[in-house]
């Protein structure tokens, strides 16, 4: 069965040797995680979310179908499809890295509005209602009312939704980004050890997709300590 | 997007469907059977059983699937001394990571059934095969089939990632349709649309369920359409 005289030669050396060419992959794929979460999920994703609550139907309906074929497709068919699409549209030839970051920036976009929409839905008209009695004005009401009592509503899934974004990072290695798993993968061909470099490669993302898990908690029971009620 | 090119090459587009089918399948049966094995671990009275189904999730959640999948095909083979096929090691791979998500959606199911359904359970003398099979599961089946079919969704594009190690589904047919064609967009904007038609159908279920489930709960059951959904459920999520 399993093959012991193997696993004895296994020399894990040749991780040590080459943990900095593995480290800047795996910087590859925080980075990447960094522009999906900010520029997707907080930035295009509240837009959407606010397009979709919009009441005018121009405005709601092409961004519910916007999110809902980008929810709908895979991030690997999404990736490589702006890779080829975009120089033709555009005119601009665009580098992988940056064809991944359109992907991935739209992609997060999709899935966070709905959260952020379900956060914002989630808070109650009264609220609304009770900030306008008292006179408060738009801007005040969303800062002071509204957006506190959603964002509450909302971190439970969007931690979900930042380790999502994280092993989506990973499926961008198709376009030829060196990132953990290009760079792993040239490395097994390379000194054609796969087993130590790829279980070295899995566990690295094994620790910062916990890492996430963990902010994701620390920050959920930190904003429940701060409101007054909890949930 | 040129169609008539597109449907030239319907064959190999439809031999690749196939494959992706396959592919959820397999992983269909493997999430399905391991995850309620992993959610009876997880809820079992035995601490070191709790505690392997506790790192099994944790570790299957959040570690990209590609890197496990290319992990199994690649130091399976040399570690067993044997040859897996892409097919056979990617899909087991997609369905063990299924297992642990399904796990968690079993749980929940499980949990959100009232305690005292247990208590009544035991207080008519029930023995614990009749009270899960006949008092508990029914219950908790009804409560976790909508996120489970939410979950096939992102299963089915999951599968796309095998053919990072060569597994020729659907998008590496197309992929290496244009390749041949120089067609690229034509043929990645038909399976982008192929795609959207088999996921969306199975997400639209998923919220018809959903919805089914809370109006039975919540209000009577009145029209109301697909397009005015109400906030998606809260996901489950395994904190450490």
């Amino acid at each position: 069965m399993i093959d012991f005289d193997f696993l004895r030669s296994l020399d894990f050396s040749v991780v040590w040797t080459y943990l900095p060419v593995l480290l800047s992959g795996l910087l590859t794929n925080i980075l990447l995680t960094g522009i999906g979460f900010f520029c997707g999920g907080v930035v295009v994703g509240t837009l959407l979310a606010l397009a979709n609550l919009s009441s005018r139907r121009l405005i709601r309906w092409p961004a519910l179908a916007f999110v809902e074929f980008w929810r709908s497709t895979p991030l690997l068919v999404q990736a490589i499809w702006v890779h080829f699409a975009v120089p033709v549209v555009t005119g601009i030839a665009t580098t992988p890295f940056q064809s991944a970051s359109i992907a991935l920036i739209f992609n997060v976009a999709a899935y966070c509005s709905e959260i952020i929409r379900g956060g914002i839905l989630g808070v109650g008209k009264g609220q609304f209602e009770a900030a306008k009695a008292l006179g408060m004005r738009t801007y005040a009401t969303w800062r002071k009312v509204i957006l506190p009592q959603a964002i509450r509503l909302m971190l439970p899934p969007l931690v979900g939704t930042a380790i999502s974004i994280f092993k989506a990072t990973a499926i961008l290695s198709v376009l030829a980004i060196n990132d953990l798993l290009r760079t792993a993968s040239r490395l097994s061909t390379f000194t054609f050890q796969p087993v130590e470099i790829y279980t070295a490669a899995a566990l690295l993302a094994f620790v910062v997709g916990l890492g996430i898990s963990m902010l994701g908690y620390y920050a959920e029971r930190a904003l429940q300590r701060g409101g007054a009620h909890g949930r | 997007m040129d169609v008539d090119l597109v449907l030239r090459h319907s064959g190999a587009l439809i031999d690749g469907a196939r494959i992706t089918l396959a592919i959820t399948l397999v992983g269909a049966i493997i999430a399905i059977s391991g995850g309620s094995a992993i959610c009876a671990m997880r809820i079992s009275s035995y601490r070191t059983l709790r505690a392997f189904a506790r790192a099994n999730i944790l570790f299957f959640r959040v570690t990209p699937e590609v890197i496990l999948i290319f992990w199994a095909y690649y130091c399976i083979p040399l570690i067993f001394d044997t040859t897996v096929s892409g097919f056979w090691s990617g899909s087991v791979v997609l369905g063990l990571i299924g297992a642990a998500y399904l796990a968690e959606i079993f749980r929940a199911g499980i949990a959100a059934v009232p305690r005292g359904q247990s208590e009544a359970a035991e207080a008519l003398g029930l023995k614990a095969f009749p009270k899960w099979t006949f008092v508990i599961l029914p219950q908790a089946l009804k409560l976790v089939i909508a996120p489970l079919v939410n979950y096939f969704s992102e299963f089915l594009k999951n599968t796309t990632l095998l053919s990072a190690i060569g597994v020729m589904d659907l998008s590496l047919q197309a992929y290496l349709l244009g390749g041949q064609t120089f067609q690229y967009l034509s043929f990645l904007s038909a399976i982008a649309i192929i795609y959207f038609a088999m996921i969306f159908p199975v997400t639209l279920y998923a919220r018809h369920l959903e919805a089914k489930l809370s109006d039975r709960s919540a209000r009577p059951a009145g029209k109301r359409s697909f397009w005015r959904r109400k906030a998606p459920p809260e996901e489950v999520t395994a904190n450490p």
